[in-house]
Order: structure tokens, then sequence, then C-alpha cells
């Protein structure tokens, strides 16, 4: 048997920065490499770009819609799926933070790009705010099934007090919170331009804005996660005492996580209020919580690209059913949430895309 | 004497509150307290009981009956979920959420789909009573009385019936349970049936109280909820004194700040004792007995 | 010669039981030391005070001549000390690679950490097995894949739990070379172990520990000849 030896101080680094960076887009914990996945990517995007020369502007402002959830869905996706921790109050920061966004741009206006500064606060408040219940819960030692009670109950006492926000008394500066009735009359994402401010409601322009933040996410979030930080995320989801034992305080990475995905649900919040102008306390509530659970069990929580095709696929799948009225859209996501933990345990588009893998690839690499 | 129409009317705001939280979560406690299933249907376990009580009650039958009906409905359909679906959830309880959220959500909304958005219910019966100068409903005493005897039924259940060792026994340990020739699976399906049981004999009480629609179970599953977390595994030391001091907060907020503050004030309850107590009430009190 | 742990008057009750009375403990640096004693002797919760998974009621541990009885288990981990636990601890998901990936990264970076992985999977003999998810490994590779996790940073003292249980005396025998491998390189042992043809392969001195205390103390030979050592093992008046 060899000895060990630790190799000599004087030894190149193989790459460093970008370099080192990109070569992350590969990697342990997400599915899909080589040429021919990234040539369906480059298509899927291009496809994606070309959508709206053959769709009306309001069919695309709808896609525009489905890709404002995805960042609450990919969040989700780290949180749960690579680091183990069932949060069933991601909307808490989606609300949060889409009440922020409406705070703020109601308060200093849509001029000099300022929608774009309440974007950002907004989802710097909702991850501050994950920073401090995931603080709370995983350095008070609250594991499993606890996590998702508590995190459930955080979402509804945002929800129930806002909700009784309806007096007059309750503002913030010029910002009427309005209760039940939600808070409306905030401006869209808008654009300085000169000759005329560029406001991004529903429709191409903020179509190709979210396209372009979507693919962002995913790409850094393939990155991230496929740096020693997701290593270590996927070591606590697995085995969270050995993690321990190898010299990692778990507990600092889960509230990272936990940070990061109340950060991508308050993209989520802050983009849903720009998109539509409009918030309401049961974006907050027992069925909205649900949904990105929903989306992401359905779709796959242990990858990231499973996550992020399998929200787009079932949100796109659930407004088409709700033609036939919203009443049989639920029975069908109820049944298929039932069906894909009985049968696909690991998500039915990440267990289709697994089985297709293996239908093309004879040989493993 | 000026006291005892005040002193009653607390009683009675604490036994209205105390007996909600208790007959609403005696199905939730057996079934997440004894087997550890987080069981999100539940609130359609009540909705079914609160619908046959009040269907079968219109159709002429006397309430109590009605109730039972009620009751013994969501126990049928409990077992047959339990058989169909639960069964294979018992080692994965973050999957049992989910699970049972999707069942919940089949339920609500084929309800809805068969039975319309609200169907007629029955009006509370026995009137009401004056003490001082308010007027009580004496259904709701009822109720309160109906809570008491539902926990010492339940005692009587667990702790003096052969079912009720069994169950407790197979509960804490399958294994030997099975060793000593115990049917595990029969007793995990009647325990579950139990647990729904109990939840439609929620909706069926309250069902003369309340309009009849396809969501009333989410009244019911927050509360419930955060009284059997608070309270913990065991339903007689843990989810009654629970029940008791939700009760208090509850009814101090409601009448101070309003309905809304008394949830939130329950909530935060749930949230501060998952960190200061993770076993709850009964893990807290078993600890101090010895 | 330097001392790597100096525990003194270390104490821990779990309700009405005694895990842990008074106990003086000291392992000098580049020792071969196990720790034996018959069930229920309180192995395993001094192994788990060492590494702080309990907080002593009273006592203190020291490591390499600093004092870590205030400090977190991850954080002594940080201070040079391995672990292998009786269980393997492995991540059974994640490929051979990765788990000593994920073992070595806080230390090393790119080229370094990919050296020593590849040394690391040589000295186990899992080179062919760089891509299997650990879980589908045999039981010995996986004891074997756990040390080559705890060693790949070489620490300065290599806390084992009963190494060898489950394995074949083939495998055994194998465990007892590389632990000698890893000595000679520097790495203290100290290993809680039942298999006394395995102490006796790999251990210069011995402690033993009785009803949670230091019952002997000495090297293999003498303890093997104590008499009382035996009486205990016999299961004499234990309760």
């Amino acid at each position: 048997m060899n000895p060990i030896e630790l190799p000599d101080a004087s030894e190149a680094p193989a790459r460093r920065g970008l370099k080192l960076w990109l070569s992350r887009l590969e990697g342990p914990q997400t599915m899909g490499r080589g040429p021919a996945f990234w040539a369906v990517v480059v298509l899927a995007v291009l496809a994606a770009l070309s959508y709206p020369a053959f769709a009306n502007d309001y069919v695309v402002g709808n896609a525009a819609y489905f890709f404002v959830w995805t960042f609450m869905a990919m969040g989700l996706g780290v949180v749960w799926g690579y680091c183990g921790a069932l949060s069933f109050g991601q909307t808490a920061f989606f609300g949060l933070a889409g009440y922020a966004y409406g705070v703020i741009t109601i308060n200093i206006g849509s001029a000099f790009g300022a929608t774009w500064l309440a974007l950002l606060l907004a989802v710097a408040l909702g991850g501050v705010f994950a920073l401090l219940i995931g603080y709370f819960m995983f350095y008070g030692r609250i594991k499993g099934v606890f996590v998702g009670i508590v995190t459930l109950s955080v979402t509804l006492v945002l929800e129930t007090f806002m909700a009784q926000t309806a007096g007059p008394q309750w503002r913030i500066g010029d910002a009427r919170l309005n209760g039940f009735n939600g808070m409306s009359g905030m401006p869209p994402l808008t654009v300085p331009w000169p000759g005329g401010d560029i406001m991004l409601y529903s429709g191409t322009a903020l179509y190709y804005v979210l396209l372009g933040m979507v693919v962002l996410c995913y790409l850094g979030l393939r990155m991230l996660l496929n740096a020693p930080f997701g290593n270590v995320l996927v070591a606590i989801r697995e085995n969270p005492e050995r993690a321990e034992m190898l010299g990692y305080d778990i507990r600092l990475y889960q509230m990272l996580a936990f940070g990061l995905g109340g950060a991508l649900a308050g993209l989520s919040g802050a983009l849903y209020t720009a998109w539509g102008q409009y918030i309401t306390p049961s974006s907050m509530g027992l069925t909205a919580a649900a949904l990105p659970i929903v989306w992401v069990a359905v779709g796959g929580r242990r990858d990231i690209t499973a996550t992020l095709l399998g929200c787009l696929l079932v949100i796109a799948g659930f407004q088409s059913l709700t033609i036939y009225g919203s009443q049989y859209a639920l029975v069908v996501m109820g049944a298929l949430l039932v069906f894909t933990v009985l049968v696909t345990p690991d998500g039915l588009v990440f267990t289709a895309i697994n089985r297709m893998g293996r239908l093309f690839k004879r040989v493993r690499r | 004497m000026e006291f005892f129409p005040a002193s009653f009317s607390i009683f009675y705001q604490f036994g209205n509150a105390f007996a909600f939280l208790v007959i609403s979560c005696a199905g939730l406690a057996v079934i997440f307290g004894m087997m550890g299933i987080i069981n999100l249907a539940h609130g359609e376990f009540i909705m079914c009981g609160a619908y046959v009580t009040a269907s079968t009650a219109r159709a002429g039958l006397p309430l109590p009956l009605a109730i039972a009906c009620g009751a013994l409905t969501a126990a049928l359909v409990g077992m047959v979920l339990e058989r169909t679906v639960i069964r294979h959830l018992y080692h994965r309880p973050l999957d049992s959420i989910i699970a049972t959220w999707g069942i919940s959500l089949i339920a609500t909304q084929a309800v809805l789909i068969l039975l319309g958005p609200s169907m007629s219910g029955t009006g509370t019966p026995l009137g009401s009573t004056l003490v001082g100068e308010r007027s009580y409903s004496i259904y709701r005493l009822v109720l309160f009385a109906s809570a008491v005897g539902l926990l010492g039924g339940l005692y009587l259940l667990f702790y003096r019936t052969r079912f009720g060792v069994i169950a407790r026994a197979t509960i804490q340990r399958p294994e030997m349970a099975r060793a000593l020739g115990v049917d595990t699976r029969r007793v995990y399906g009647l325990t579950f049936g139990l647990g729904a049981g109990l939840a439609g004999l929620a909706g069926g009480l309250y069902a003369p109280t309340m309009t009849m629609v396809p969501t009333m179970g989410a009244t019911f599953i927050v509360e419930s909820f955060v009284t059997v977390v608070v309270g913990g595994a065991d339903i007689f030391l843990g989810a009654a004194p629970a029940a008791a001091i939700l009760a208090v907060i509850k009814a101090a907020l409601t009448a101070w700040y309003g309905q809304l503050f008394g949830q939130i004030g329950l909530l935060v309850a749930v949230i501060v004792v998952i960190r200061v107590m993770p076993g709850g009430l009964s893990a807290f009190i078993k600890r101090w007995q010895r | 010669m330097t001392r790597i742990l100096d525990v003194a008057k270390l104490n821990k009750s779990f309700g009405g039981v005694t895990v842990a009375r008074d106990i003086d403990f000291v392992l000098e640096a580049g020792a071969m030391h196990c720790l034996i004693g018959p069930n229920g002797a309180g192995k395993s919760s001094f192994f788990r005070l060492l590494l702080g998974e309990h907080a002593p009621d009273s006592g203190t541990i020291g490591f390499a001549g600093d004092d870590i009885t205030a400090l977190r288990s991850f954080q002594r981990i940080r201070k040079g000390i391995s672990v292998k636990f009786q269980v393997p601890g492995i991540f059974k998901a994640l490929s051979v690679r990765q788990n000593l990936e994920i073992a070595f990264q806080y230390h090393l970076h790119g080229a370094s950490l990919g050296e020593t992985v590849r040394r690391v999977l040589e000295f186990t003999n899992l080179t062919g097995e760089i891509h299997t998810p650990a879980g589908v490994l045999s039981h010995g590779q996986q004891q074997w894949l756990e040390i080559g996790m705890a060693v790949g940073v070489e620490p300065k003292l290599l806390l084992l739990d009963e190494p060898t249980a489950g394995m074949s005396p083939d495998e055994t025998r194998k465990t007892g070379e590389m632990l000698h491998e890893l000595n000679a390189r520097g790495i203290t042992i100290l290993a809680v172990e039942h298999d006394m043809a395995f102490v006796q392969q790999i251990a210069r001195s011995v402690t033993v520990l009785h009803m949670g205390a230091i019952f002997a103390e000495g090297d293999i030979d003498e303890i093997t000849a104590h008499p009382g050592v035996q009486e205990i093992y016999l299961g004499a008046a234990d309760e």
C-alpha cells in the first residue's frame, strides 16, 4: 500500500477564476453534461427567444408570468432537494419581498431606475429575513417535519397579520397596506430611457427580461451547486452527523442555503408584484404555500434542471386545466401529488429524464 | 351578584375555545401523536363528518345518530385511505405531508364539483340561555361537556381496553408486538381509522354551528396542528393540557385584539414551543415526572 | 513526548446512569492505543464526550495543548481529530470520489485536492470504484473508504469506534496493517474495540473501562494477563 503524501505546494493550480466557475456548470450535483446536453439547452433558449414572434403580446405576457415563479421553485429545490429541509413557508419571503417592492416603488416612484433598486432591496429583504428564520431554526437544532411546521407557521402569521391591515393607519409612507384587499398601484419594472421610460408591463419586453433572468439564475445555481458549497449541502442532506464530524458547521450551511432560497422566493415575489402591479396576503396563505411544494415534488427536487422544467410544466398544465374550471385543475394537482409520492418519489420529470437518458446511452460514463 | 355572570362569561369563552381545540385535534393527536403521520387531510375528514351529519340530520335522523353516522363514515374512508396510500409512507414522514395534502386537494375540489359551493346545514339546536345580561348558546356548553367526555372516553379506550393496550404497544414497539403475534398492519389500519373517525366526530359535532362549504376543514386544521405539536405525542399528558393553555391564549388575545390576533398568538406559540420544547408539553411533563 | 489527549476528571451522567466517573486519561502523541471493556462500560460514551457530541458534567479535555472542552464537534475536528464510526459514516448516495472530496475540500483545493483523492484511492484499494455510489460497496470497502476520508487530511489523532465490526478475518487483518501504516506516518491512533485479536494486532497499550471508570491501564500483555480484567469480561459482579 502506498503511503499518503500531501502534494507539493509548488504544483500549479489547475484552473482559477472564470474558467473554474465555468467548469462547474457540470458536476455531480446536476443532471446533464456533454455537448449533446448543452446543445439541447441552447436550442431551448433559442426557441424561447423566438416564441414572441409566433404569439401575441398577451400570450407572451402570460409566459412571462410562468417565468416569475421559477425562482421560488429553484430556491425551494436548493433548500429541500439539495439541503434536505422541507420548507413549507417560502411564500413568506415571496410575500414580504412583494410588499417591499410595492412599498418602496409607491414611495419613491419609478424614475431613474428606482424600480430596479426596489427589486434589489426587496430581494435582499427576503434573503435577510430568511437568514434570520434559518438562524432561529438551524442553530436551534430544529429539523425534519418541524422545519416544515415552523416555516408554515411563519408564513401564516404574515398572512394573518397582513390581512388585518385594512385601516388607513396601516401605511408605510405613501403606501397603504390595505388588508385583505392587498396593495396595488405600484409601477412595473421601468427601464430609464431618453425620450420616455420603458414600462415593463406584462408583455414581450418583460418576457425577454425575465427569460434572461431565468437563464442566468439557472446557470448560476448549476455553478454554485457543483462547487464545494453544493457538495457540503448534499453531504448535510445525506448524513448530517457525518458532515459535522468532517469539520463542517452544518448549521451555518443550512442557514446560508435557506437564505439563498428565501432570496430567490423574494425575487419571485417582487417580480410577481412588478408583473401584475398587485400583491395580496393570500399569496402567503395555506394554498399558496403548498404550490411550490407541488411544482418541486412533481418536477423533482434532487436536480435543479428537473425542478425548473417541472415548475414550468406544472404551472402551464395547471393554467390550461383551469379553462375547464379551477376545481378540476386542482383535483388533477392533488392526484399528481399523490401519484408522484407513491410512484415516482424523485419527481415525475426527474424520473422521466433519467429513463430517457438511460434509453439513449448504453454506456455509463 | 355581579361575580357569577362575569366569571361565567370567562368560563364560557375558555370552554368554547378549549372544546374546539380538543375536539378538533383528537383525531390528529392519534394519527400524528401516536403514528407520526402528518395528516394534512385531517380537515377533509372533518368536512366528511360534517357533510354526512348535516345530510342525515336533514333527512330526519336525530342529531346524535347523525353525528355517529358522520364519524363512522369518516372512519371507514380513513381505513380505505390507510390501506391504499398511507400504508406506504410510514417511514417517509415528509412524503406523508405531501401525499395527504394531495388527498386534501382532491377531496375539497371533488366535493366542490359534486355538491357545489355550499350545502344547507342544520341549525344549532337547544337554543340559548340567559346568564346575567348575556345569552349563551346551550349547544356550545354541550360541546364543552362533549370535549371532556371525549377525553374520558379516549382514556378508557387506550388504557382500559385490549385494543388500546395493543395499539399503544404496537406503536411504541412494532417489532415486539409482531413478535408477540399482533397483526400490526391491522392495528395501524384501525388506529388510522380511529383518528379519521374522531375527525369526523369533530365535523359532526360542529356541523350545526357552521355553514357547509367544501373548504370548511381549513377552519380546523391550523389550530388542531398547533395543539398537537404543542402537546406532543401523548394525548392526555400533551394535547389536553396544550388545548387548555392555548385556549387561554387564544381567548385572551381574541378578546383584546380580535380574532386574527388570536390566530397569530397560536402560531407564535407553536414556533416558540418547537424551539424550546421540541417534544412538546408531554415530553416536558414526562421528564418532570421522573 | 507531547500529550495528544489530556482528559482530567471527566464526569457524565444521564438520568440516573453514570457513564463517566472521574476519568483521567492521557494519550501520548504517536501512540497506538485501544479502549476496551465489557458492554456498558462506557466506551462509546467516552468516545462521544471526546468528540463533543455530549458535554461533560465536569472535567476537562485537552487536545495537543488546547482546551477543547467547550468546543463544538466540528471545531474539534478542525483542530486535527478525525473519527471513524462503527456504522460506516459515509454518504451512501454519493460516489466514492465525492465522499473523499467532501472529506478533504475544506483543507485542499483544485489540483492538490485531486491528487490527495487519487492517493487515498490507491491506499484504500478503491481506485476502480471511483464513481461507484458508496452504498453499493461491500461492508469492508465502506469501512476503508471511511478510514480514507478520515486520514486524507493527515489528522493528528484518529479515533475509531469498533473499526472491524462486521469484517471478515482477512479484512480485519488488512485494516490492522492500514492502521500501522498510518501510525508510522505520525498519526496517533485511539480505537474502541471488542475484538481482542485485533487489539493484540494493533495496540501497544490498552485502557480497560468498567462501569464508567478506568479499571486498568498498561501495555497489552500486562492487561491480557490481568485476572481482574478477565473477571469483568466474564461478567462477574456487574450490575
